[in-house]
């Protein structure tokens, strides 16, 4: 087959034109406003924007807010893929436990779990433990969902070779089931981890009484028409969000560089 | 260690619709300290029967028998005394090299040290010195092959079990591995069962060949390949080869055009 060699105009051009085309539309979005007129409560100019970003850097407010979150986020993710892994774990090695969970999941995971959250104000209130629970909850199904999977659908021709090298019942699962469904897993927990972020901005966002967190700042700058703080606080989320994401799949990779082929 | 066969059946699946006969009334003794070449057309049961031998699947009905005259009149436990080297070869793909073939003594509780110096003496036999490290997804089809070798012969089992451990090598890697794999047996004097679909490789390396029938898989021929060893590359060309080769083939033939004829009628009826 003919390669088509591309040439070295279009090489520049992709390398230069993604970039490019971020700069450009910011530098329209700023001549638009200036031109037009536009009032900064209704849509703030970039410049502005970033004056209030590098303001709000500057007082450490942005860090604390950053800080808070992250932490909520950290926390809920991992009481999601503790408790999540381990049942995928038990319901993938025991018929009973897979028979009896089956069932829950298949009442539950339909269920929007944001719908939980009156409810967990009413028991838990608006603090700490109500934050991490709905994430967690929220990140646990898909969480114990691919860990179950992948270790029901572990190689049967890994396994049978496992056997036939000498290892025993308890051998097979820990050395051959469990790095079978580790790809599984991983693809488990990235999804837990996108839900696990919105589930905690989300309820930063109604449950106000810790005045803190990225939730929080954005409810808290939009009421009072602080557009500006909402355009910096979601730039600062979305970066946030990239690169929590983008280290966990480079820290996927890491620990486990055969599954990345293996995918 | 005489590995006896007596009427194996094997059948996969239940209900009358979804069952399939593998393998129907198989008997034979296997010699010690022999090569036996399974051969016959893909599906017929040969990855069956061998599995069945090595204790990994069961049998329907029949007995297999590991006779061993050091024991008097002892037999050991199926798959006691085999080891297999898979189509396909099943690595570990999350193990290295080595973690690899110290797998068996790792099971056994053989300490680091000790598993890791025999699997390096064994990598170096089979000329993989310097690859320890690397993950079976780096290598190349040939050095898969001589991982899943050396992690067989690590266990020191007398069997060895082969089910068409060559069959997707490329045709020099192929001739390289068979040359290596007669000079492990002049070496070693292990009994080996292997499993081909192709005859120039049965006949080569096999002091029998079992020409198996289509599905259902019985034995319908045994060729005694009298061949002197150590064998070579060099007895393709002799005449003795040839004549094997060619009562094999027509054989082989007539099983395979049993079989499609057999398949035809199937889809008309
Ligand atoms: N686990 C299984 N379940 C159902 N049918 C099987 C299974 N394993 C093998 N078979 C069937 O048994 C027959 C023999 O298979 P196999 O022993 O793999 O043949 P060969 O190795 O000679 O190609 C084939 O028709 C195959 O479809
Ligand atoms: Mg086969």
């Amino acid at each position: 087959m003919m390669a088509r060699r591309p040439s070295t105009l279009m090489i520049w051009a992709e390398r230069i034109l993604p970039a490019l085309s971020v700069v450009l539309f910011v530098l329209a979005w700023e001549a638009m406003v200036w031109i037009r007129e536009i009032p900064p409560i209704f849509l703030p100019a970039p410049s502005s924007i970033a004056r209030y970003l590098w303001r709000m850097i500057a007082d450490g407010s942005m860090e604390y807010h950053v800080l808070i979150t992250f932490l909520r986020i950290m926390g809920g993710f991992l009481i999601a893929a503790v408790t999540g892994i381990a049942l995928g774990v038990l319901m993938g090695m025991s018929r009973l436990v897979s028979r009896i969970a089956d069932l829950w999941i298949a009442a539950l995971y339909p269920l929007p779990k944001i719908s939980l959250i009156p409810l967990l104000i009413i028991w838990l209130g608006t603090g700490e433990s109500y934050k991490l629970v709905i994430s967690a909850i929220t990140a646990f199904f898909p969480i114990v969902m691919s860990t179950y999977s992948g270790i029901r659908q572990a190689d049967s021709g890994l396994i049978k070779a496992a056997r036939d090298l000498g290892a025993n019942r308890r051998q097979v699962q820990w050395h051959v089931v469990l790095p079978c469904a580790i790809p599984s897993i991983f693809s488990g927990l990235q999804l837990g981890m996108g839900v696990t972020i919105i589930l905690v901005v989300a309820a930063e966002m109604i449950g106000g009484s810790s005045q803190s967190g990225m939730g929080y700042l954005l409810i808290s700058a939009g009421q009072v028409m602080e557009t500006e703080k909402v355009f910096a606080a979601l730039i600062v989320l979305a970066v946030m969000g990239a690169v929590i994401i983008k280290s966990q799949q480079w820290l996927d990779r890491k620990i486990a560089p055969w599954a990345a082929s293996a995918q | 260690m005489d590995i006896v066969v007596e009427h194996v059946r094997k059948t996969f699946g239940s209900g009358d619709k979804s069952e399939v006969l593998a393998l129907d009334d198989v008997s034979h003794r296997f010699g010690s300290q022999k090569i036996t070449c399974l051969l016959g057309p893909s599906g017929c049961g040969k990855s069956t029967l061998i599995q069945i031998i090595g204790g990994i699947e069961d049998a329907t009905s029949g007995r297999i028998r590991i006779e061993d005259p050091a024991r008097s009149g002892g037999t050991t436990k199926l798959g006691a005394e085999s080891v297999m080297m898979w189509q396909g070869l099943n690595l570990f793909p999350w193990r290295s090299v080595i973690d690899n073939v110290a797998f068996g003594p790792q099971m056994h509780g053989v300490g680091k040290a000790q598993r890791y110096a025999r699997a390096t003496e064994l990598l170096a036999s089979v000329g993989l010195r310097g690859f320890e490290q690397h993950m079976p997804a780096q290598l190349s089809g040939g050095m898969r092959q001589r991982v899943a070798l050396a992690r067989a012969l690590i266990m020191e089992r007398p069997i060895m079990l082969m089910d068409e451990p060559f069959g997707a090598l490329d045709a020099q890697t192929k001739i390289v591995m068979q040359e290596e794999l007669l000079r492990i047996f002049d070496r070693t004097k292990k009994t080996i069962l292997f499993v081909t679909h192709a005859i120039e490789e049965a006949i080569l390396l096999g002091d029998e060949v079992l020409v198996m029938t289509a599905r259902p898989g019985r034995i319908k021929e045994i060729i005694k390949v009298d061949l002197p060893r150590p064998r070579g590359l060099d007895i393709l060309g002799s005449p003795e080869f040839a004549a094997l080769f060619d009562r094999a083939f027509h054989l082989i033939r007539d099983e395979v055009t049993r079989a499609m004829r057999e398949q035809e009628e199937a889809v008309r009826a």
